[in-house]
């Protein structure tokens, strides 16, 4: 094993030298920026750019574009490749608050941001919702509109029956806010032709969709289009997708013969990106008098757009925390006017869970058993959906070494029965997570040189996660090479087909089939290390370059690669042939309440996570740590506010949109159950990056009732909602 | 004109009086390491020294530094590529997962650790509050701080 750093980007991210996607300014380079719709729903009438021309420096200004020359991306969940269907600037329609009404290209950012602001329009305004309960939002039921078996409703026995007949009833309703991913990087690039070529430098989770979605909108060949994002400054989904801005950047610069780079400005990407959708979540859940739950319903109504149908898939999760017997559930989608909302991180399990282990939690309460040994009660080793056993599942190991590390035995069990010398209350709460455990076809790449330097090149996108690593790290220890022999190309589609990257590790999967590969040319043993230096030079040439493909389990290999290759969504999971697989959590976290004020503070989080081998112990803990930080700012900090009279989001900015700081963190202990999963993978790992938030802002509502007593339905819990229950 | 210091390499350069020192560091002296996350002085991503002392780039007009010494992460390193120990720290204790946030940590750490703020780990979080990470490196930066600080005060 290597002696490596921990991530091997580290030292060009701690002196600066990473580059991102915007960061550059080629040569005679132009700006662009946006003048935005200023109403929610109806047409433009009008758009005033005359100001906007006579400023100097400014290049061009285009309020419309030709069918012929940009079309729609489509939507990703329906063949696409655009976060949503509607490409602005196609035509008169509004169709939410922040829609782009005109695109400025000017020799510097400070003219294109001025010419932006002096573009008036005259519109027809129409009656907007913005809201579930809105007049006007339309409610679907979603296996009615969208009828594809995997957006179906999960049902298993007769739930309504099993729950009426069942002696312990509980009824959940929680509501979920609009949340904004956030990401530190702003959304933009530099976009740029090369003869006939599209050269696009922009940070995407999805370099495949933006590559492939540009060749659609613009009628020309996917070859044509090399799209670069080899290191993202976070993405957390906002960035899974084709965005709008980059189609219209591409004809600008075709029409000026010049680079044209674009970063939207903050609110900006509140307003014309995806973020998280409301959601109202009901639980019912029924036990028997000693706690073994019996059944449970689960139903949501889900926010999307007026143009898209965003597929909620709650019941997924919900329905295998536990071997219930009977379950249902009903996910219907409202229809509002706003850009189409899709992926934040845990983008359905962390709301899903925060509605079914509190009623978990009120279970326990209601039949007076500890919470960690009713959930260890109800544990189960086969899903209860499809009666498959699950690949590996170790929600009962993760829940005891959670409660020894966290000292549970220590707490008393009655709410409001802890309390500081000052006063101040304590409350601790346990709740579990699951994710699917997804796979993805992948093609990878490998030229080994007779320098004895090894590139790998594969679909990935290194977001944080520390993908490069990985990968690295996997190619050195298979090879027994050294780790810095290892070149690995991620997020570049020259190199490679890239898939989107979001809380799958079916990357690392193709590589046991390249090493294979890799060592028949080489003529050397399927096993032990390589000389890589000989080997490659005693096949008489300079390099060897070997290609392999994986696909998941079950796949159809044809339809799979073909899909990866254009750029679609090639994934299999959760549920696969033989078996099926979720990654799971356990967090303990104790919460404080000043008494004075009812200022909720986190002192202390223990989580122990079930992902698999841990390829990297270091990043995988960092990860985890992120996760339960997203998931106490999503509890008790985070809601994009709608502006019910004129739409859109009243606080766009980092000051108002209060994501966690330094301030809000304290202790947080990560342990791993390092159990690999060889049915999922020959590598043995699940995923780790989303299921770490699943089930801490259940965690903290549990440890918030045995503080208070109450039980809060509302995220985010404030201090006002705290405040009546001190 | 505008004449002024970049991690002791002399600049002298015409620049709009709107212009902010951000956008001059990045796309006129092409010094990328420094960041924009939110260009109002929210997130702290576009930390800089401006005579010793922390400044958000992007609030601060590029005019308004004639005559001022500016240093940058990458004046951070050694001119032989030597790590500076808090960069080799954040190395130490992961304190980074996409890197985004890390250059304006790193010169606000520089800073924090100057300024004496480093008395307990609340008080490295307080003095570090204005630096944001979405990615939470939160844990990993207040060590990497505390390390190169030496122990908190008893
Ligand atoms: S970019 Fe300057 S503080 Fe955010
Ligand atoms: S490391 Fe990604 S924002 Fe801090």
């Amino acid at each position: 094993m290597s002696t490596a750093p921990a991530r091997v980007d580290a030292r060009a991210k701690v002196t600066g030298a990473l580059r991102y996607g915007a960061d550059r300014a080629p040569e005679s380079v132009a700006y662009a920026a946006f003048a935005v719709a200023t109403i929610a729903r109806g047409r433009i009438t009008g758009v005033d750019t005359e100001a906007a021309l006579n400023l100097p420096g400014v290049r061009l200004v285009i309020t419309r574009f030709d069918p012929d020359e940009l079309t729609s991306p489509g939507f990703i969940m329906t063949g696409g490749y655009g976060f949503q269907s509607l490409q602005p600037l196609l035509d008169d329609r509004i169709a939410y608050r922040g829609q782009p009404i005109a695109l400025v290209v000017a020799d510097t950012p400070l003219a294109a941001t001025e010419a932006a602001e002096l573009i008036t329009a005259a519109y027809e305004p129409e009656p907007a919702a913005f809201t579930l309960d809105a007049p006007g939002a339309e409610t679907l039921v979603q296996a009615q509109a969208i009828p594809i078996p995997m957006f179906a409703d999960t049902a298993v026995g007769d739930a309504d029956a099993a729950f009426a007949a069942a002696p312990v009833q509980v009824d959940v309703e929680v509501s979920g806010p609009n949340q904004h991913q956030v990401p530190m990087e702003l959304i933009g690039g530099v976009v740029e032709w090369h003869g006939d070529t599209l050269v696009v430098h922009e940070g995407t989770q999805n370099s495949g969709a933006v590559q492939n979605g540009l060749a659609r909108q613009l009628g020309i060949s996917p070859d044509r289009v090399q799209v670069i994002s080899p290191s993202v400054g976070g993405g957390f989904g906002q960035k899974n997708s084709l965005q709008p801005h980059i189609g219209p950047l591409a004809i600008a610069a075709r029409r000026l013969g010049r680079p044209v780079k674009l970063v939207l400005t903050r609110p900006q990407t509140f307003h014309q990106a995806s973020f998280r959708p409301a959601s109202r979540q009901r639980v019912r859940l029924g036990a028997d008098s000693s706690g073994r739950l019996v059944a449970a319903i689960h139903e949501i109504d889900q926010q999307t757009s007026r143009h898209d149908l965003f597929p909620a898939m709650y019941t997924e999760v919900s329905s295998r925390f536990y071997g219930i017997g009977a379950f249902r559930g009903l996910q219907r989608l409202v229809r509002t006017d706003v850009q189409t909302p899709g992926y934040m991180r845990a983008p359905f399990e962390h709301i899903a869970a925060y509605a079914m282990e509190s009623a978990v939690d009120e279970i326990a309460y209601a039949t007076g058993r500890d919470p960690v040994e009713l959930r260890l009660a109800n544990d189960t080793a086969v899903d209860p959906v499809s009666g498959l056993p699950f690949s590996s599942r170790h929600v009962a190991e993760c829940l005891r070494r959670g409660a020894e590390r966290f000292g549970w035995a220590e707490r008393s069990p009655r709410p409001r029965s802890m309390r500081g010398p000052d006063g101040t209350l304590i409350g601790w709460g346990v709740a579990i997570g699951a994710y699917p455990g997804s796979a993805a076809a992948a093609i990878a790449r490998m030229s080994a040189h007779d320098t004895g330097t090894v590139e790998v090149a594969v679909a990935g996108h290194e977001m944080g996660q520390g993908i490069r690593t990985a990968i690295a790290r996997l190619v050195a220890d298979d090879l027994g090479i050294e780790i810095a022999a290892v070149k690995v190309g991620v997020g570049d589609t020259r190199s490679a087909p890239q898939h989107l990257t979001a809380g799958s590790w079916g990357t690392a999967t193709a590589l046991p089939a390249v090493h294979a590969a890799l060592r028949d040319r080489l003529g050397v043993p399927r096993t032990g290390p390589v000389d890589m230096r000989a080997a490659v030079a005693a096949t008489g040439g300079s390099r060897i370059e070997i290609e392999a493909t994986s696909v998941a389990r079950g796949q159809p290999a044809d339809v799979v690669v073909d899909r990866l290759r254009k750029g679609l969504l090639a994934i299999a999971g959760p549920e696969y042939p033989e078996f099926v697989t979720f990654s799971h959590i356990a967090h303990f976290v104790e919460v404080r309440i000043e008494a004075a004020t009812g200022r909720v503070r986190v002192p202390r989080v223990v989580s122990v996570a079930d992902c698999g081998r841990v390829a990297s112990p270091v990043t995988a803990a960092s990860q985890v740590r992120g996760g339960v930080i997203w998931g106490i700012g999503a509890t008790l900090r985070e809601q994009s506010l709608v502006d019910p009279r004129y739409g859109g989001f009243l606080n766009p900015t980092m000051e108002e949109y209060p994501i966690p700081v330094s301030a809000d963190v304290h202790r947080i202990d990560v342990d791993f159950i390092d159990e690999p999963d060889l049915l999922l993978n020959p590598v043995g790992v699940k995923g780790l990056g989303e299921v770490c938030m699943v089930g801490v802002s259940a965690a903290i509502g549990n440890a918030l009732f045995h503080a208070t007593g109450a039980r809060f339905r509302r995220l985010p819990v404030r201090i006002e909602d705290v405040l009546p229950h001190l | 004109m505008t004449a002024f210091e970049v991690n002791g390499r002399k600049v002298d350069l015409e620049v709009d009086p709107r212009e902010s020192l951000l956008a001059v560091l990045q796309d006129r002296l092409h010094l990328y390491g420094t960041k924009k996350g939110c260009d109002h002085g929210q997130c702290g991503a576009c930390t800089v020294h401006l005579d010793g002392r922390r400044v958000v780039s992007c609030l601060t007009l590029a005019s308004q530094v004639e005559g001022r010494e500016v240093r940058t992460i990458e004046g951070v390193a050694g001119e032989d590529g030597t790590l500076h120990p808090l960069q080799r720290a954040f190395i130490d204790n992961d304190a980074m997962q996409c890197g985004y946030c890390t250059p304006g940590q790193i010169m606000s750490g520089l800073a924090c650790i100057a300024e004496g703020h480093t008395g307990d780990d609340d008080e490295i979080r307080e003095y570090m509050s204005g630096n944001l990470c979405r990615c939470g490196a939160y844990v990993g930066i207040v060590a990497a701080i505390r390390q190169v600080a030496g122990p908190a005060e008893a």
